[in-house]
C-alpha cells in the first residue's frame, strides 16, 4: 500500500541516495509471522498504519474516524557505535488523528524523537512492545504498539490537543500480501518496492477521549505493515491511495503516483473477496475521477474531494465524511497532507461501505526538511 | 542673537584657536573614557545575552545544573511537564584548536533531530550526515573564512587529553540573528559531541519553550518540583541578570573610574570658560548696555558651551570607541578568567551610548560653565565695563573654601562611622569626597605655601609667588592635576599593594616544580585527563610526588562557586597550596581529609558572611549537601568565589571523575624544563599543556597585569586631562596677562627670563598639583584597598608601597607639566612691549 511510505520517504529524500548497506525489498521476501511484525532495522523505513471508523457503544451512538501511524526512519544500517545515549539508530515519528464524525471535528497529534532509550524505540520479536514513544511534550503517557497475539493493541494520547485512545484490534480477516509475495512496486524502474502486508478488516475495541469526553468504542481498522529502502522517483511528486472495506465484505485497496501534472505516473490495487481471495490490480483494470475540490483554508493547499471509481464493470462514488481532515505537522515545518473517512455510495446513491484515502504532494513546499 | 552666537564662537576660535582646541580636547577625553568603559561594560553583558539567544533562541526557560552538568535523564522528565511545548538539550564542550594558539571553539551539541526551530535555522546540509559522518560540525561562515576552512575540511581539535579530527560538515550563521555572538561557535549533534569530545550520560542544559498561554512562572515551580534540587529552572532574563551581577563590581569600578577622567576634565571647561568669559567682559558689558538682558547674555554663553560640547562628543566618540577596541581584548580575558563569563568578540555602539555620550559632553561641557555663565550674566553693564578686575575672587573665598573641604571631608567621614560602613558603595561616596576636598583646599594652601616665597628679583621664586597672585586660574590647574594625580597614586598604590599580595599568595600556592593541564582546559571548561595517562605521568623518572586536581562548578544556592578537589596529602600539610587565613594547617587538613569538611576562599566567606565552623550548604548532582567549614583560604584567582575539599570528598558526593590537572614535585636533582621535555618526548602525540614552576608564576602576573591594563589606560587619560589643564591655564595667564608681560619687557625682562617665569610657573603648578594629589591618592588607595576592594571583592590586599612605579609618575608628571608649559612660556615670551594698554596704569 502506497500510502503508507510517503511521509518516511519524504524524510528520507533528505538523505543521502540510497547507501549500497541498506537492504532492498525483494519479490522473494522470506516472510515468518509474528517476527516480521517487529521492526526491520535493515531497512531505511518502515511504518505501522491502522485507520478505522468507531461507534461509541453507548447511545446516543457516536461516529469517529481514526489514524494511528508509527514511523522508523533509519539513520544508519548499523546501529552507532558511538558512547552516547543519543547515539541513535533510527528516528520514531508518531502521527494520530480523531474525525469526530458527530461533532464535525478533526485532531491531529503527533511525535517525533531520536530512537534512543529515554524518548522511544522498537521492541524486538517475542516482546509484546513493537514500538513506543514518549508522547507529544506537555503529556504523560507514551504511545505503544503492542501485539496481542492475534493483532494489535495501540494506545496514544496528548492532553494539549485534548484527544487519546487506546484501542485492542483482532484480525476479522486475515493478512494479506499487497503485491506478490509482499512485493508492491511503487514505480516502472526496477527495484522501486516495498515489503507490504495489510490486515484489511480488525475488529477493533477500546476507549477513546476528546476534549474531556470520553467513550468506549467499537469498530473496524485497517493496517498496513510496510518496509524499504527505495527512493521517490523524481517524477513523482503524491499520490491518491484508497482502503475501502464494502458492507458486504470485499475490501478494495487502490493508489496511484502522480507527476508533477498531476497525472497518474503509476497505479496499482489490490481486491480481497468477502472470503479472502485475493487479486491484484494493474492499471487498466480500473481508474478513478475526481468530481469535486476542497481548498484547505491553513495550507491552501487543493485537494480533490469526491471521486468517481470505476473497477472493472462496478462504479463507486467516494465521498469525505467531513472536508476538513487534513493534518498540519507542527514539528516538521511544510509537512501536511489530507487523510479522512469516507464513505463508499454505489450508483444507486446507497451507503454501502467505508474506508480512508490519503492525498500526498498537494499545495506547494510540502517536502519536509528535517 | 543666534546669528551673533555664531559669529561669536567663530571669533572666540580664530582669536585663540589652542585655547579652544584645548578645552575641546578635554571633553572629549572625558566623554572618550566614560563611553569606552560604557562600550565595553554593555558589550561585555551583549556577548553573554547574544551568546544564550544564539543558542537558546526564544527559549522561555533553560534547565541549567547545580554543578556543571546533571543527569540526562531529567530530559525526558521536562518533555513530560504540563505546560513544556518543547525542549531540547545542550552538551557543550570548549575544544582548543590544534596548530591555532589560544583558539577555542565553543562547540554544542545538540539535538539535530528535535522537533524544534533552532534560532539559527537549520544547516541545509544534508543532516543525515551530522550523525553518521564521524566528527561532523557546523561552524559559522566569519571562522571559516578567517581560518580558511570550507565544508569537508578536515580539522584537529582537542578536549581534555582527547585529540579527534573534526568534518566541517556544515556552515551556520549563527551571528545573523545575534551579531554580538561569538563567532566560534560551533554546532554538532549531541551524540557525536558526547562520544568524541566529553562524556556520556551528562547534559549542560536543557531549553524549554512553553505552551501558548502557560504562566511562565508557574511552569518554573512545576519544572523545579519535577526536576529535584539537582538543577535549577531559570528564565533567560535571570541568567542574565546573574551574569551582569557577576561582573556587576567589576564594571562598577571601572565606570566609577571613567567618571574621575571626566571629573577632571569638567575643570578644564571651568577653567577655560572662566577664561573665555573674563576677556569678553567689555563684550558682554556693551550688549547689556545695548538692551540685552541677562538671561540673554546667560543664553548666549551656554549656548556657546553647548556648541563646544557637542564639538567634544564628535571628537571623544570615535576616540571612546578606539579606546575601547584597544582594550576589549584584556577586559575580555578578564572577564573569561575572573567571572567565566563569554569572551567579547565584537564591540557594538547602541543609541543608548551616543545618547550617553551627548549626556556627559554637553551636560559636562555646562556643568563645568554654569557657574561662571551664572556669574557673569549677573553683573551688570558698569560692573562688566569696569577696569577694576574682579577676577581674583577665589583668593577672598580660599579661607572658606579649605573650611568647607574639611567640613564636607569630615562630615563624610562621620557618615560613613555612623552610618556608611554597612553600605556596599560607602567607599565610593568617600573616595568622592576626597576628590572633591581637593579643589576646595588647593586655593588656600597655594596662597599660603606662595606666601612664605621671598622674592629677590625676577626670577623662579617670583613665578611661583605670582601663582598665588593669580588663584584664579592656578587653583583650578593645579586642582585638576591634583585630582588626577589622586587617581594615578591611589590606583598605582591600589594595584601594587595587590600585586605584591599576590606574589606573596603565588609563592605559597605555586609550589610544585611541573603543572600540567590539557590545551582546551580553561576557566570554566571542564577538559579532563586520561587516567591511564596520569598514572604514567606520575610513575616518570625523576618525579618524588604529585597532587592530582579536579575542579567543578556547584551551586550555594545563590551563586555558583568553583569547587576544587585536591588529594590533601598530611605528610605535605605545611607545603599545602592553601594558604590559611587562621588555623593550624594540619589540623585543617586532617578535617578535610578525615571528616570530608571544606575549605572557603576568603571572598566567599567574606561575601556569604561565612566563618571557620559554619556549614555551607553545595548543591550538587546528587542533591543538596551540608558542609562543615574547616578553615579559609587566601584566594585570588575568581573574585566569585570558591571552595576546596579533598579530592576524594569530591568524588564521593559529586560524582567520579577523571581529574583537570596534575603538578608534580620533582626530585632535587630534577630540572623542570628537562623533565618537561621528556614528558613531551614520551606522549608526543597526547595533547599536554606542561608549564614549569616560573612559567606558571610568569602567567599568572601577565593575567593580572592584563586584568588592570585598562585601569592603566583610564589613568592616563585622566593625566592627559590634566596635563591639558596646566598648558590651559598657562596659555590664560600668557593670554589675560598679555599687558602685564609687555610692562615686564617695558622694564626690561628679556624674552628668556619671562620664558623662564612661565616654566617655573608650570613646574610650580606641577609640583603643587603632585603633592596634593599624592596625599589624595594615598587616602584613595586606603579606601580601594581597605573599603571598595573588601566591600566588592573581598580580597585581604596588604598596603604595600611601590616605590619605583611611583617615582617614575612623578617624574613623568613634572617633565609633563614642564612641557605643558613650554608652548605657553614661548608664546609669553613673545608679548611685544607694545601691548601695554591705558587699562594697566
Amino acid at each position: 500500500m502506497i500510502s503508507r511510505w510517503f511521509l518516511p520517504l519524504f524524510l528520507a529524500l533528505q538523505m543521502p541516495v540510497a547507501e549500497p548497506e541498506w537492504k532492498i525489498a525483494e519479490p522473494d521476501f522470506e516472510w515468518a509471522f509474528p517476527r516480521d511484525h517487529w521492526a526491520h532495522s535493515g531497512y531505511r523505513t518502515e511504518w505501522w498504519y491502522f485507520t478505522g471508523h468507531l461507534t461509541s457503544t453507548e447511545a446516543p451512538r457516536r461516529r469517529f474516524g481514526y489514524q494511528f501511524t508509527l514511523f522508523r526512519i533509519g539513520l544508519h544500517p548499523q546501529p552507532s557505535r558511538l558512547d552516547s545515549k543519543w547515539a541513535a539508530h533510527s528516528l520514531i515519528m508518531g502521527h494520530a488523528a480523531i474525525t469526530d464524525l458527530s461533532g464535525r471535528r478533526h485532531v491531529f497529534s503527533e511525535v517525533f524523537y531520536r530512537e534512543v532509550a529515554m524518548l522511544g524505540g522498537f521492541g524486538i520479536p517475542d516482546d509484546p512492545l513493537i514500538a513506543w514513544s514518549l508522547p507529544p511534550a506537555g503529556g504523560a503517557d507514551r504511545w505503544e504498539l503492542l501485539w496481542n497475539g492475534e493483532g494489535f493493541d495501540f494506545k496514544m494520547s496528548d492532553p494539549v490537543r485534548g484527544m487519546a485512545f487506546s484501542l485492542s484490534t483482532t484480525p476479522a480477516k486475515p493478512l494479506v500480501f499487497q503485491g506478490p509475495n509482499g512485493y508492491s512496486r511503487k514505480g516502472k524502474r526496477p527495484g522501486a518496492a516495498s515489503q507490504y502486508y495489510s490486515f484489511t478488516r480488525l475488529r477493533t475495541r477500546g476507549t477513546l477521549s476528546l476534549e474531556g469526553d470520553r467513550w468506549q468504542v467499537e469498530g473496524q481498522s485497517w493496517m498496513d505493515k510496510e518496509f524499504g529502502s527505495n527512493q521517490l522517483a523524481e517524477t513523482q511528486v503524491g499520490w491518491d491511495w484508497f482502503s475501502l472495506q464494502l458492507d458486504e465484505g470485499q475490501e478494495i485497496m487502490l493508489y496511484h503516483l502522480r507527476d508533477p501534472s498531476g497525472a497518474s505516473d503509476f497505479a496499482r490495487g489490490t481486491q480481497v473477496s468477502s472470503t479472502g481471495e485475493v487479486r491484484y490490480l494493474e492499471t487498466e483494470e480500473w481508474s478513478v475521477q475526481v468530481t469535486g475540490n476542497w481548498t484547505s483554508p491553513v495550507s491552501g493547499a487543493v485537494y480533490p474531494a469526491r471521486w468517481k471509481v470505476r473497477l472493472g464493470d462496478t462504479q463507486y462514488e467516494i465521498i469525505p465524511l467531513l472536508a476538513q481532515q487534513e493534518n498540519r505537522s507542527r514539528l516538521i515545518a511544510d509537512l501536511y497532507y489530507w487523510e479522512g473517512a469516507v464513505s463508499v455510495v454505489n450508483s444507486e446513491g446507497e451507503q454501502i461501505g467505508q474506508g480512508y484515502v490519503e492525498l500526498t504532494g498537494y499545495g506547494t513546499n510540502n517536502r519536509p526538511p528535517v | 542673537m543666534i546669528r551673533y552666537c555664531i559669529q561669536a564662537t567663530g571669533a572666540r576660535f580664530v582669536k585663540a584657536p589652542s585655547l579652544f582646541l584645548l578645552t575641546v580636547f578635554g571633553v572629549a577625553l572625558g566623554v572618550a573614557s566614560v563611553l569606552a568603559i560604557q562600550i565595553i561594560n554593555r558589550n561585555a553583558i551583549g556577548a553573554f545575552s547574544a551568546g544564550i539567544r544564539a543558542i537558546s533562541g526564544e527559549a522561555d526557560l533553560s534547565v541549567l545544573g547545580q554543578t556543571t552538568t546533571f543527569d540526562e535523564t531529567l530530559y525526558p522528565q521536562v518533555l513530560g511537564v504540563k505546560g513544556v511545548a518543547a525542549a531540547w538539550p545542550l552538551y557543550q564542550v570548549d575544544a582548543a584548536v590544534e596548530g591555532q594558539d589560544l583558539l577555542f571553539l565553543k562547540i554544542y551539541g545538540v539535538d539535530l533531530f528535535s522537533p524544534v526551530r533552532p534560532p539559527w535555522g537549520s544547516p541545509s546540509e544534508d543532516l543525515s550526515q551530522a550523525v553518521s559522518e564521524p566528527g561532523w560540525l557546523a561552524v559559522t561562515p566569519v571562522l571559516a573564512r578567517e581560518m580558511g576552512w570550507s565544508p569537508g575540511d578536515s580539522i584537529s581539535v582537542t578536549s581534555g587529553t582527547r585529540q579527534v579530527n573534526l568534518l566541517i560538515g556544515a556552515l551556520v550563521d549563527f551571528q545573523k540573528m545575534n551579531p554580538l555572538a561569538s563567532r566560534k561557535l560551533a554546532v554538532m549533534d549531541i551524540a557525536q559531541a558526547q562520544a568524541l569530545l566529553g562524556v556520556s550520560g551528562r547534559i549542560h542544559q536543557i531549553d524549554v519553550q512553553m505552551q501558548e498561554g502557560s504562566d511562565r512562572d508557574e511552569l518554573r515551580v512545576r519544572l523545579q518540583e519535577r526536576l529535584g534540587p539537582s538543577v535549577q529552572v531559570v528564565t533567560p532574563e535571570q541568567r542574565e541578570s546573574q551574569a551582569a551581577d557577576l561582573m556587576g563590581a567589576f564594571r562598577l569600578n571601572l565606570t566609577a573610574l571613567s567618571f574621575i577622567s571626566l571629573f577632571v576634565g569638567l575643570f578644564l571647561v571651568y577653567t577655560s570658560t572662566q577664561a573665555s568669559l573674563l576677556r569678553r567682559r567689555t563684550e558682554f558689558g556693551l550688549l547689556r548696555s545695548l538692551g540685552a538682558t541677562s538671561e540673554q547674555v546667560l543664553g548666549l554663553i551656554l549656548a556657546e558651551v553647548v556648541f563646544l560640547g557637542v564639538l567634544g562628543v564628535l571628537l571623544g566618540l570615535p576616540l571612546g570607541y578606539w579606546v575601547a577596541q584597544q582594550n576589549v581584548e584584556m577586559v575580555s580575558s578578564t572577564l573569561t578568567n575572573l567571572y567565566l563569563l563569554e569572551e567579547i568578540e565584537s564591540l557594538g555602539l547602541p543609541v543608548s551610548l551616543y545618547i550617553l555620550a551627548c549626556c556627559v559632553g554637553v551636560g559636562g561641557a555646562l556643568a563645568g560653565a554654569i557657574l561662571p555663565a551664572l556669574d557673569m550674566s549677573r553683573r551688570d553693564s558698569k560692573a562688566l565695563l569696569s577696569v577694576v578686575t574682579l577676577r581674583e575672587k577665589v583668593r577672598s573665598v580660599s579661607g572658606p573654601l579649605f573650611v568647607a573641604g574639611w567640613f564636607q571631608l569630615v562630615l563624610t567621614g562621620l557618615w560613613f562611622w555612623f552610618f556608611g560602613q554597612n553600605w556596599k558603595p560607602a567607599g565610593f561616596v568617600l573616595a568622592g569626597s576626597v576628590l572633591l576636598s581637593l579643589p576646595l583646599l588647593t586655593p588656600f594652601l597655594i596662597q599660603k605655601a606662595c606666601a612664605r616665597i621671598t622674592v629677590r628679583g625676577f626670577n623662579l621664586a617670583y613665578a611661583l609667588k605670582t601663582l598665588s597672585t593669580q588663584l584664579q586660574n592656578t587653583s583650578f590647574a593645579s586642582a585638576s592635576l591634583a585630582i588626577a594625580v589622586s587617581m594615578l597614586v591611589g590606583i598605582t598604590l591600589m594595584v601594587g599593594s595587590f600585586r605584591e599580595t599576590v606574589r606573596l599568595w603565588v609563592q605559597t600556592t605555586i609550589q610544585a616544580d611541573v603543572y600540567i593541564t590539557t590545551p582546551s582546559w580553561r576557566a570554566g571548561s571542564e577538559a579532563t585527563m586520561d587516567e591511564e595517562l596520569v598514572a604514567q605521568i606520575v610513575s616518570h623518572p625523576g618525579v618524588e610526588s604529585s597532587e592530582e586536581l579536579r575542579r567543578i562548578f556547584v551551586s550555594t544556592g545563590e551563586k555558583r562557586i568553583s569547587l576544587v578537589g585536591v588529594e590533601m596529602k598530611l605528610a605535605e600539610a605545611d607545603q599545602s597550596r592553601f594558604t590559611l587565613l587562621a588555623g593550624d594547617r594540619l589540623k585543617v587538613h586532617q578535617q578535610l581529609k578525615e571528616q570530608g569538611e571544606v575549605l572557603i576562599a576568603e571572598p566567599l566567606a567574606y561575601k556569604s558572611g561565612l566563618e571557620v565552623g559554619d556549614r555551607i550548604t553545595l548543591y550538587g548532582s546528587q542533591g543538596v549537601r551540608e558542609f562543615p567549614i574547616a578553615g579559609i583560604y587566601y584566594d585570588y584567582s575568581s573574585e566569585v568565589g570558591s571552595a576546596a575539599m579533598d579530592l576524594a570528598t569530591m568524588n564521593r558526593h559529586f560524582g567520579p571523575s577523571p581529574i583537570n590537572s596534575l603538578s608534580l614535585y620533582l626530585e632535587p636533582d630534577r630540572e623542570p624544563d628537562q623533565v618537561i621535555d621528556e614528558l613531551k618526548a614520551r606522549f608526543p602525540e597526547i595533547p599536554l599543556r606542561m608549564r614549569s614552576n616560573q612559567h606558571l608564576r610568569r602567567e599568572i602576573f601577565e593575567i593580572f597585569d592584563q586584568t588592570f591594563a585598562v585601569v592603566r589606560i583610564l589613568q592616563i587619560m585622566s593625566l592627559l586631562i590634566a596635563v591639558c589643564g596646566i598648558v590651559l591655564t598657562l596659555l590664560v595667564l600668557a593670554r589675560e596677562r598679555v599687558s602685564e608681560l609687555a610692562l615686564y619687557r617695558a622694564l626690561g625682562a628679556s624674552r628668556f627670563q619671562i620664558f623662564r617665569i612661565f616654566v617655573g610657573k608650570g613646574l610650580g603648578m606641577g609640583l603643587i598639583g603632585l603633592t596634593l594629589g599624592t596625599i589624595g591618592g594615598i587616602a584613595l588607595a586606603a579606601i580601594l584597598i581597605y573599603l571598595v576592594n573588601r566591600a566588592y571583592f573581598g580580597w585581604t590586599i596588604q598596603a604595600y608601597w611601590p616605590g619605583g612605579p611611583l617615582v617614575r609618575q612623578y617624574v613623568t608628571i613634572l617633565a609633563a607639566s614642564l612641557l605643558a608649559s613650554l608652548y605657553p612660556a614661548f608664546r609669553a615670551s613673545k608679548a611685544p612691549a607694545t601691548e601695554l594698554s591705558r587699562d594697566d596704569f
